[in-house]
């Protein structure tokens, strides 16, 4: 006479499901993150002609909605490849150097913090 | 007997614990604060003066040296007008989406959606459509050739008020929508179809059936536009914060600054009395307008 | 021949979707759009759209510390608002002296806008030590009278033998309420919920008044607050709006049956 539906029963409908699958996603995307987030940003800075750029250095800027601020520099090994650690931030633009050659600011956005990431494009010297 | 009379008032204490916590809310959110604002517009107080009792001096400043108050009591009424036009809109979408018409949920879904999101949000939504260079609307002007300058909508003495009231009859169009339709719905068919035997024009059989027999629902809907007016606070804050200069200030708005941007609680509280005074006269009016007994029925 | 004529009408509705749902569009689009939001003609398609602008929103302002605020408030909202309103509206059902009072009190409550007692409300709130606190800006909204109306609406319905019964088992009144009324009325809870979730969502005007620390402000404070420190310059901005209308979008429709015969109930019992 007291309503006594089986306690499964009761729970499937959508006011717990919902919740329910977003709290799996949630959960799910917290993992892959906790599982790249190095920090690692990596990539190549080539010449003007497309030559691998030894012992240039680039530099790596976080950015806000108004400043940006220079966070690390490196140097260029000699196949032009660079890696930073530690970069912390989400929105980060890096800029190599060399002599008076540099390159363009290129945009780093990424999904969450220190995700781990390679430019996919080299950073291309040329005159300032 | 005596078992009678202690289950009697076992269940009066019963009824004493389980509205105890409800009315203290009630109590020391509606009650308490209503008494305590009359009392405090009769006084001089701030945080950092003791109070003091000046009689009426809050409300004299207020009708004779406080030109804001009569400015933003005239923007309130003239806001007040988003809810005839709402109604009217909404009116005329409840008797489109009132008929086995096939889809007919699935509008009535769009219409109200607009009504449960969060006020700021659709605040800067409109700020956004009204915006010069990249708002939709004047886009849309322009590309029709109505004006080749785009307008400050939001900026302009002259227009930001109907922009604000536009974006307002925008948000509450569906919960109005909603009220009327639960109306139509109680009105029995049979009327209709015996109109229909007499040969009465879909006009007449409007007026003469549908607008009499909604009565209780336009009163509630007036109702409630009024007090939505005088509680717009969020749309007004955000869109415009009551400019240009007071162009679009409300008694709500202009209550708030008194009191937390200038810390003048006390003068504030005479506003607050003010403000609710003309709600109460105006709910009346619109209850004498309604035929006196509309509200009871619904 | 009624299928030809209903053709004007779906015209007519469409238009009105349309306008509707188009402020909806212009703002999503504005969130998906790169960095210059403000070129001049505006594109109706957003232009290599992306998702970074939520990426920015999530790091770059407390939105966490927002979203904990508001979901913690809401809670307390909720909870309260099905406790103290089904043992009001559990109380109402009965007969005691003065009932006719206390409905006539809930009634004359109704027609006291909050924003009529701001001030007071303040100050009491300042009394009890409970400004920039979730309880402090959940106290207020922790019982509703319409859905205190939408519960005993509900409670009446139920057939009194049934509770008669339970009684006969020996059940008290709490029992009575939680294991025989409640499980009876669950769209009554359903409207409590959404409806109080909604409300206190949304709500703006306490918390601006109630939170000076930014660490205790809810979604909507920390909206205008972005609004004022970014102004219209950033797509950022929008793609805030819709990640704080998302939640409160999704209560709706998961219960909009629900949420809109409270609503009605509660209008109508005014």
């Amino acid at each position: 006479m007291y309503q006594r539906t089986r306690p499964v029963r009761r729970l499937q409908n959508r006011f717990v499901l919902v919740p329910l699958v977003l709290a799996v996603l949630v959960a799910a995307w917290n993992l892959y993150v906790a599982l790249h987030a190095h920090g690692v940003v990596a990539g190549r800075v080539v010449e003007a002609d497309g030559r691998p750029a030894a012992g240039a250095t680039v530099i790596l800027y976080e950015r806000d909605f108004i400043t940006q601020n220079e966070r690390g520099r490196t140097t260029t090994g000699p196949d032009g490849g660079f890696r930073f650690n530690g970069n912390a931030s989400h929105l980060v633009q890096l800029q190599a150097r060399q002599g008076a050659l540099r390159s363009a600011r290129v945009t780093l956005r990424l999904w969450f913090r220190a995700q781990d990431a390679r430019l996919a494009q080299p950073l291309r010297l040329g005159p300032g | 007997m005596s078992t009678l009379l202690g289950r009697q008032g076992r269940q009066t204490a019963m009824v004493a614990c389980f509205l105890l916590p409800s009315l203290a809310v009630f109590l020391l959110y509606r009650i308490l604060p209503l008494g305590w604002n009359v009392w405090l517009s009769f006084q001089s107080w701030s945080p950092l003066h003791p109070a003091q009792f000046i009689g009426l001096d809050n409300y004299d400043e207020m009708l004779r040296d406080d030109d804001v108050f009569w400015t933003a009591l005239r923007n309130t009424l003239v806001f007040m007008s988003s809810a005839p036009i709402a109604i009217v809109l909404a009116l005329g979408i409840a008797l489109l989406v009132n008929s086995d018409l096939r889809g007919a949920a699935i509008y009535r879904t769009i219409v109200f959606l607009s009504y449960p999101l969060m006020t700021v949000a659709v605040a800067i939504i409109w700020r956004w459509m009204y915006d010069e260079r990249g708002g939709l609307i004047n886009f849309v002007l322009r590309r029709l050739g109505l004006v080749d300058k785009p307008l400050a909508f939001l900026q302009s003495f002259d227009l930001a008020m109907p922009s604000v009231i536009a974006a307002d009859v925008w948000q509450v169009l569906g919960f109005h929508m909603i009220i009327l339709l639960t109306g139509l719905q109680s009105i029995p068919p049979h009327l209709y179809e015996a109109a229909r035997v007499d040969g009465a024009p879909a006009w007449a059989r409007f007026w003469r059936i549908t607008v009499p027999m909604l009565r209780p629902s336009l009163f509630l809907c007036a109702v409630i536009g009024i007090l939505n007016s005088f509680s717009s606070f969020d749309l007004v804050y955000v869109m415009t914060n009551g400019g240009p200069g007071h162009a679009t200030e409300l008694l709500i708005t202009w209550i708030y600054k008194t009191g937390f941007g200038q810390s003048r609680f006390d003068y504030a509280a005479a506003l607050t009395v003010a403000q609710f005074a003309l709600l109460l006269v105006l709910t009346f009016l619109a209850h004498l307008a309604s035929g006196g007994n509309a509200g009871e029925r619904a | 021949m009624r299928a030809r004529g209903m053709w004007p009408r779906h015209a007519a509705l469409l238009v009105v979707c349309a306008i509707m749902l188009v402020p909806f569009y212009w703002v999503v689009k504005t969130s998906l759009t790169g960095e210059n939001i403000y070129a001049y003609p505006p594109r109706l398609l957003p232009q290599a759209p992306h998702l970074f602008n939520y990426v920015d929103v999530w790091y770059l302002i407390p939105f966490p510390r927002y979203l904990l605020n508001s979901v913690i408030v809401s809670l307390l909202a909720v909870g309260g608002n099905i406790v103290l309103n089904a043992l009001a509206a559990y109380a109402l059902t009965r007969a005691f002296p003065g009932r006719r009072w206390v409905v006539l009190l809930l009634l004359s409550c109704m027609l006291i806008p909050f924003q009529a007692t701001i001030i007071p409300a303040y100050l009491i709130t300042a009394r009890l030590g409970l400004l920039n606190s979730w309880l402090g800006l959940a106290l207020p909204m922790l019982s509703t009278i319409v859905c205190i109306f939408v519960f005993k609406a509900a409670f009446e319905a139920v057939p009194r033998s049934l509770i008669d019964a339970a009684r006969m088992d020996g059940l008290g009144d709490l029992r009575i309420l939680a294991r025989v009324l409640l499980p009876l009325c669950k769209p009554a809870i359903a409207t409590n919920v959404i409806l109080s979730f909604i409300w206190s969502w949304n709500n703006f005007m306490w918390p601006l008044i109630v939170t000076r620390d930014p660490l205790m402000q809810t979604l909507p404070l920390g909206l205008a607050r972005f609004l004022s420190y970014v102004e219209d310059t950033t797509g950022a901005l929008y793609a805030f709006v819709v990640m704080v209308l998302v939640p409160g979008l999704a209560v709706f429709l998961m219960a909009q049956k629900e949420f809109m015969r409270g609503l009605t109930a509660g209008a109508t019992k005014g």
